[in-house]
């Protein structure tokens, strides 16, 4: 019956602790390389609207599965029940039909589109104990069929592993659009899908970086000629500027609270790091020094910054306690490390660094330690950025010219493409949770 | 799991125990009933959660004065110089003897021009960060600058921008197109 040597550990372990997140655990997500859970996906139920849905929701929850290297999703020529609507009044699931494929989990859907609005009704059930784990029904635009998958295998995975999912995060990041030489900004699911253009000024637009709650984007735009941050409300699109004083700017990181930016502004072609004040006018410099200092990414408790300095003959990761005036190197290796991101556990920073030949992505510990090397191609990997659950990395892959935009496990064992629709894509940046 | 078929036995009439006990937690746990009438599992209609998705929100740029919107394109172009651009070492400012002449003829045009200004944009090759790059490009057209200074041209005649990586004079990828990108280009105002 029990499939999983794994699950009779972790019932024995929520026997001893009780209350543990109040989920029951099937999978331990920190144990890479462990038995896969087996998942079906059979088509939904369309009662109204595209029939293209019927597969298109369940295959975007499966994809977003399939990221997590922890489930096998069954293949669907195998399946031996059909879901129809009776399903979601009343009749059960045919267990042993899908016991009998190898499932250990199945998902279900049913849709219906009225207009331009849709609900879909979603359940996951455990086929061991032929009961229902969780149920969800989400109401929305039907343009928004994509984000109520995401939504649902967010659930599907905290279902099994007790750890909340990122599948409806987003990646911002810089590209050249089809007309011009500028640079815009743009947003993009984490599946690939739901392509947005942030700006449209036909300047270069660099650098975004997500505000906590994710509802801004702070930026560098050459819009009058000259590089300014502005600060982009997402749901209005708005813009203002941040930062009048000095010439370069680049938005570095938004302290935890959203209320304070830390950037790198440049005064007499000296880039130092600056703590500016949203809420006012107020500029104060954090890192200083003879040299080139940048890229600040602040500590997720905000006590802590990460940036790179040249003040040793070579760009380097630094980090100090804000408010200190200790600063420690933490990247060792390497000829040129640079663009330094926090984890949201607190626990490592990636940065990007030039070994053998070619620019590659490494993490540390902020004190130093214990450096890992999580991707390498042939080409240049550059700028991380984390996810919100510090699982993964985004990043961008460059080859004479080519660029695209990767994610990468941060054990460095899963990595695929993000995006490649449009040149010179880069400076990913990952947004928080929804 | 590892150990004898003695351990294995344990294990399972362990594991069948501990799975009745999960069984009856797992009803309890998993399923947010707010129904009150819980009778036989199956036809027990299960509680499900309605959830709103919001549209996306529609994103629109405002309305910029039409000579803003022009200097941003205009950043993004080459602009005609007389003067030769200046080259830089890879991740380097300083001023190469090479560029020295170079500079010698922008100062005598401001010296011999008062009213002249000049905006010199440092640039960087490919290689790198984009980030730090704007930095290093910075750096390149103070460095210019200083130097113009110290040849006797006042400060307030000389502006500076960077563009990092921005804008490759060359668009190959080799040795040759890093080193004529990595460098500074003086536009008349």
């Amino acid at each position: 019956m029990i499939r999983f040597a794994g699950r009779l550990l972790l019932f024995l372990f929520l026997l001893l602790v009780p209350s543990v997140s109040g989920a029951v655990l099937y999978i331990d997500i920190n144990a890479p390389g462990g038995k896969r859970m087996p998942i079906a996906l059979p088509d939904f139920v369309v009662t109204g609207g595209d029939a293209s849905l019927a597969r298109k929701l369940p295959e975007a929850i499966g994809g977003d599965l399939a990221m997590t290297s922890l489930f096998d999703v069954i293949s669907r020529p195998a399946y031996l029940e059909r879901i129809v609507t009776e399903h979601f009044s009343g009749r059960p699931l045919s267990f042993p039909d899908w016991k009998m494929i190898g499932t250990e989990a199945v998902v279900i859907g049913k849709v219906e589109v009225r207009g331009d609005q849709m609900m879909a009704e979603m359940r996951l059930y455990d086929v061991s104990l032929g009961n229902m784990m969780v149920g969800k029904k989400y109401t929305g635009p039907a343009s928004q069929f994509r984000k109520m998958a995401h939504k649902f295998a967010n659930e599907v995975l905290y279902a099994f592993t007790g750890v909340r999912g990122i599948f409806d995060t987003e990646i911002a990041f810089s590209a050249r659009p089809e007309k011009g030489k500028g640079k815009e900004i743009y947003i993009i699911g984490l599946d690939g899908s739901e392509l947005r253009q942030v700006t449209d000024n036909r300047s270069f637009n660099l650098f975004p970086r997500w505000s906590p709650d994710g509802k801004r984007l702070a930026y560098t735009s050459y819009r009058t000629g000259v590089p300014q941050i502005y600060l982009r409300n997402l749901a209005d699109g708005t813009d203002r500027i941040v930062a009048r004083y000095g010439n370069s700017k680049s938005p570095g990181s938004f302290s935890p609270s959203g209320d304070t930016l830390y950037a790198t502004l440049s005064v007499e072609g000296n880039s130092d790091i600056y703590q500016v004040s949203l809420a006012g006018s107020g500029v104060q410099r954090v890192v200083g020094g003879w040299g080139i200092e940048v890229s600040p990414s602040v500590s997720p408790d905000g006590k802590a910054l990460a940036f790179v300095s040249n003040r040793g003959g070579s760009p380097q990761i630094y980090v100090k306690n804000i408010g200190s005036s200790g600063e420690k190197r933490v990247s060792q290796a390497g000829y040129y490390s640079t663009s330094p991101s926090w984890s949201p556990a607190g626990d490592r920073i990636a940065y990007t660094s030039f070994m053998n030949g070619r620019y590659s992505i490494y993490t540390v510990r902020p004190d130093g330690s214990d450096p890992r090397l999580v991707v390498s191609g042939n080409g240049d990997c550059l700028d991380p950025s984390f996810s919100p659950d510090g699982r993964y990395l985004v990043y961008t892959f460059r080859k004479n010219g080519y660029s695209e935009l990767k994610i990468a496990s941060v054990d460095g064992r899963w990595q695929r493409g993000l995006f490649k629709g449009l040149s010179a894509a880069g400076s990913p940046s990952w947004s928080p949770r929804r | 799991m590892r150990g004898s078929m003695g351990g294995k036995w344990i294990l399972s009439a362990l594991s069948v125990v501990l799975l009745v006990f999960a069984v009856g937690c797992a009803k309890k746990e998993l399923v947010k009933s707010t129904d009150t009438a819980s009778g036989t599992e199956a036809a027990t209609p299960p509680s499900v959660e309605t959830q709103a998705v919001p549209q996306e929100p529609i994103v629109t740029e405002t309305m910029k004065p039409e000579e803003t919107a022009m200097a941003g394109v205009a950043a993004t172009q080459e602009k005609p110089s007389e003067f030769s651009d200046i080259h830089f070492d890879y991740d380097k400012s300083f001023i190469r003897e090479d560029a020295k002449p170079i500079l010698q003829e922008v100062a005598d045009y401001l010296k011999a021009n008062p009213a002249a200004t000049i905006l010199i944009e440092g640039h960087c090759d490919e290689r790198g960060t984009p980030e730090y790059n704007l930095a290093l490009g910075e750096r390149r057209a103070e460095s210019a600058k200083t130097y113009l200074v110290s040849l006797g041209v006042k400060a307030g005649a000389v502006s500076t921008v960077s563009f990092g990586e921005e804008k490759p004079i060359d668009p190959g990828h080799d040795e040759m197109a890093w080193e004529r990108n990595r460098r500074d280009h003086f536009v008349k105002k």
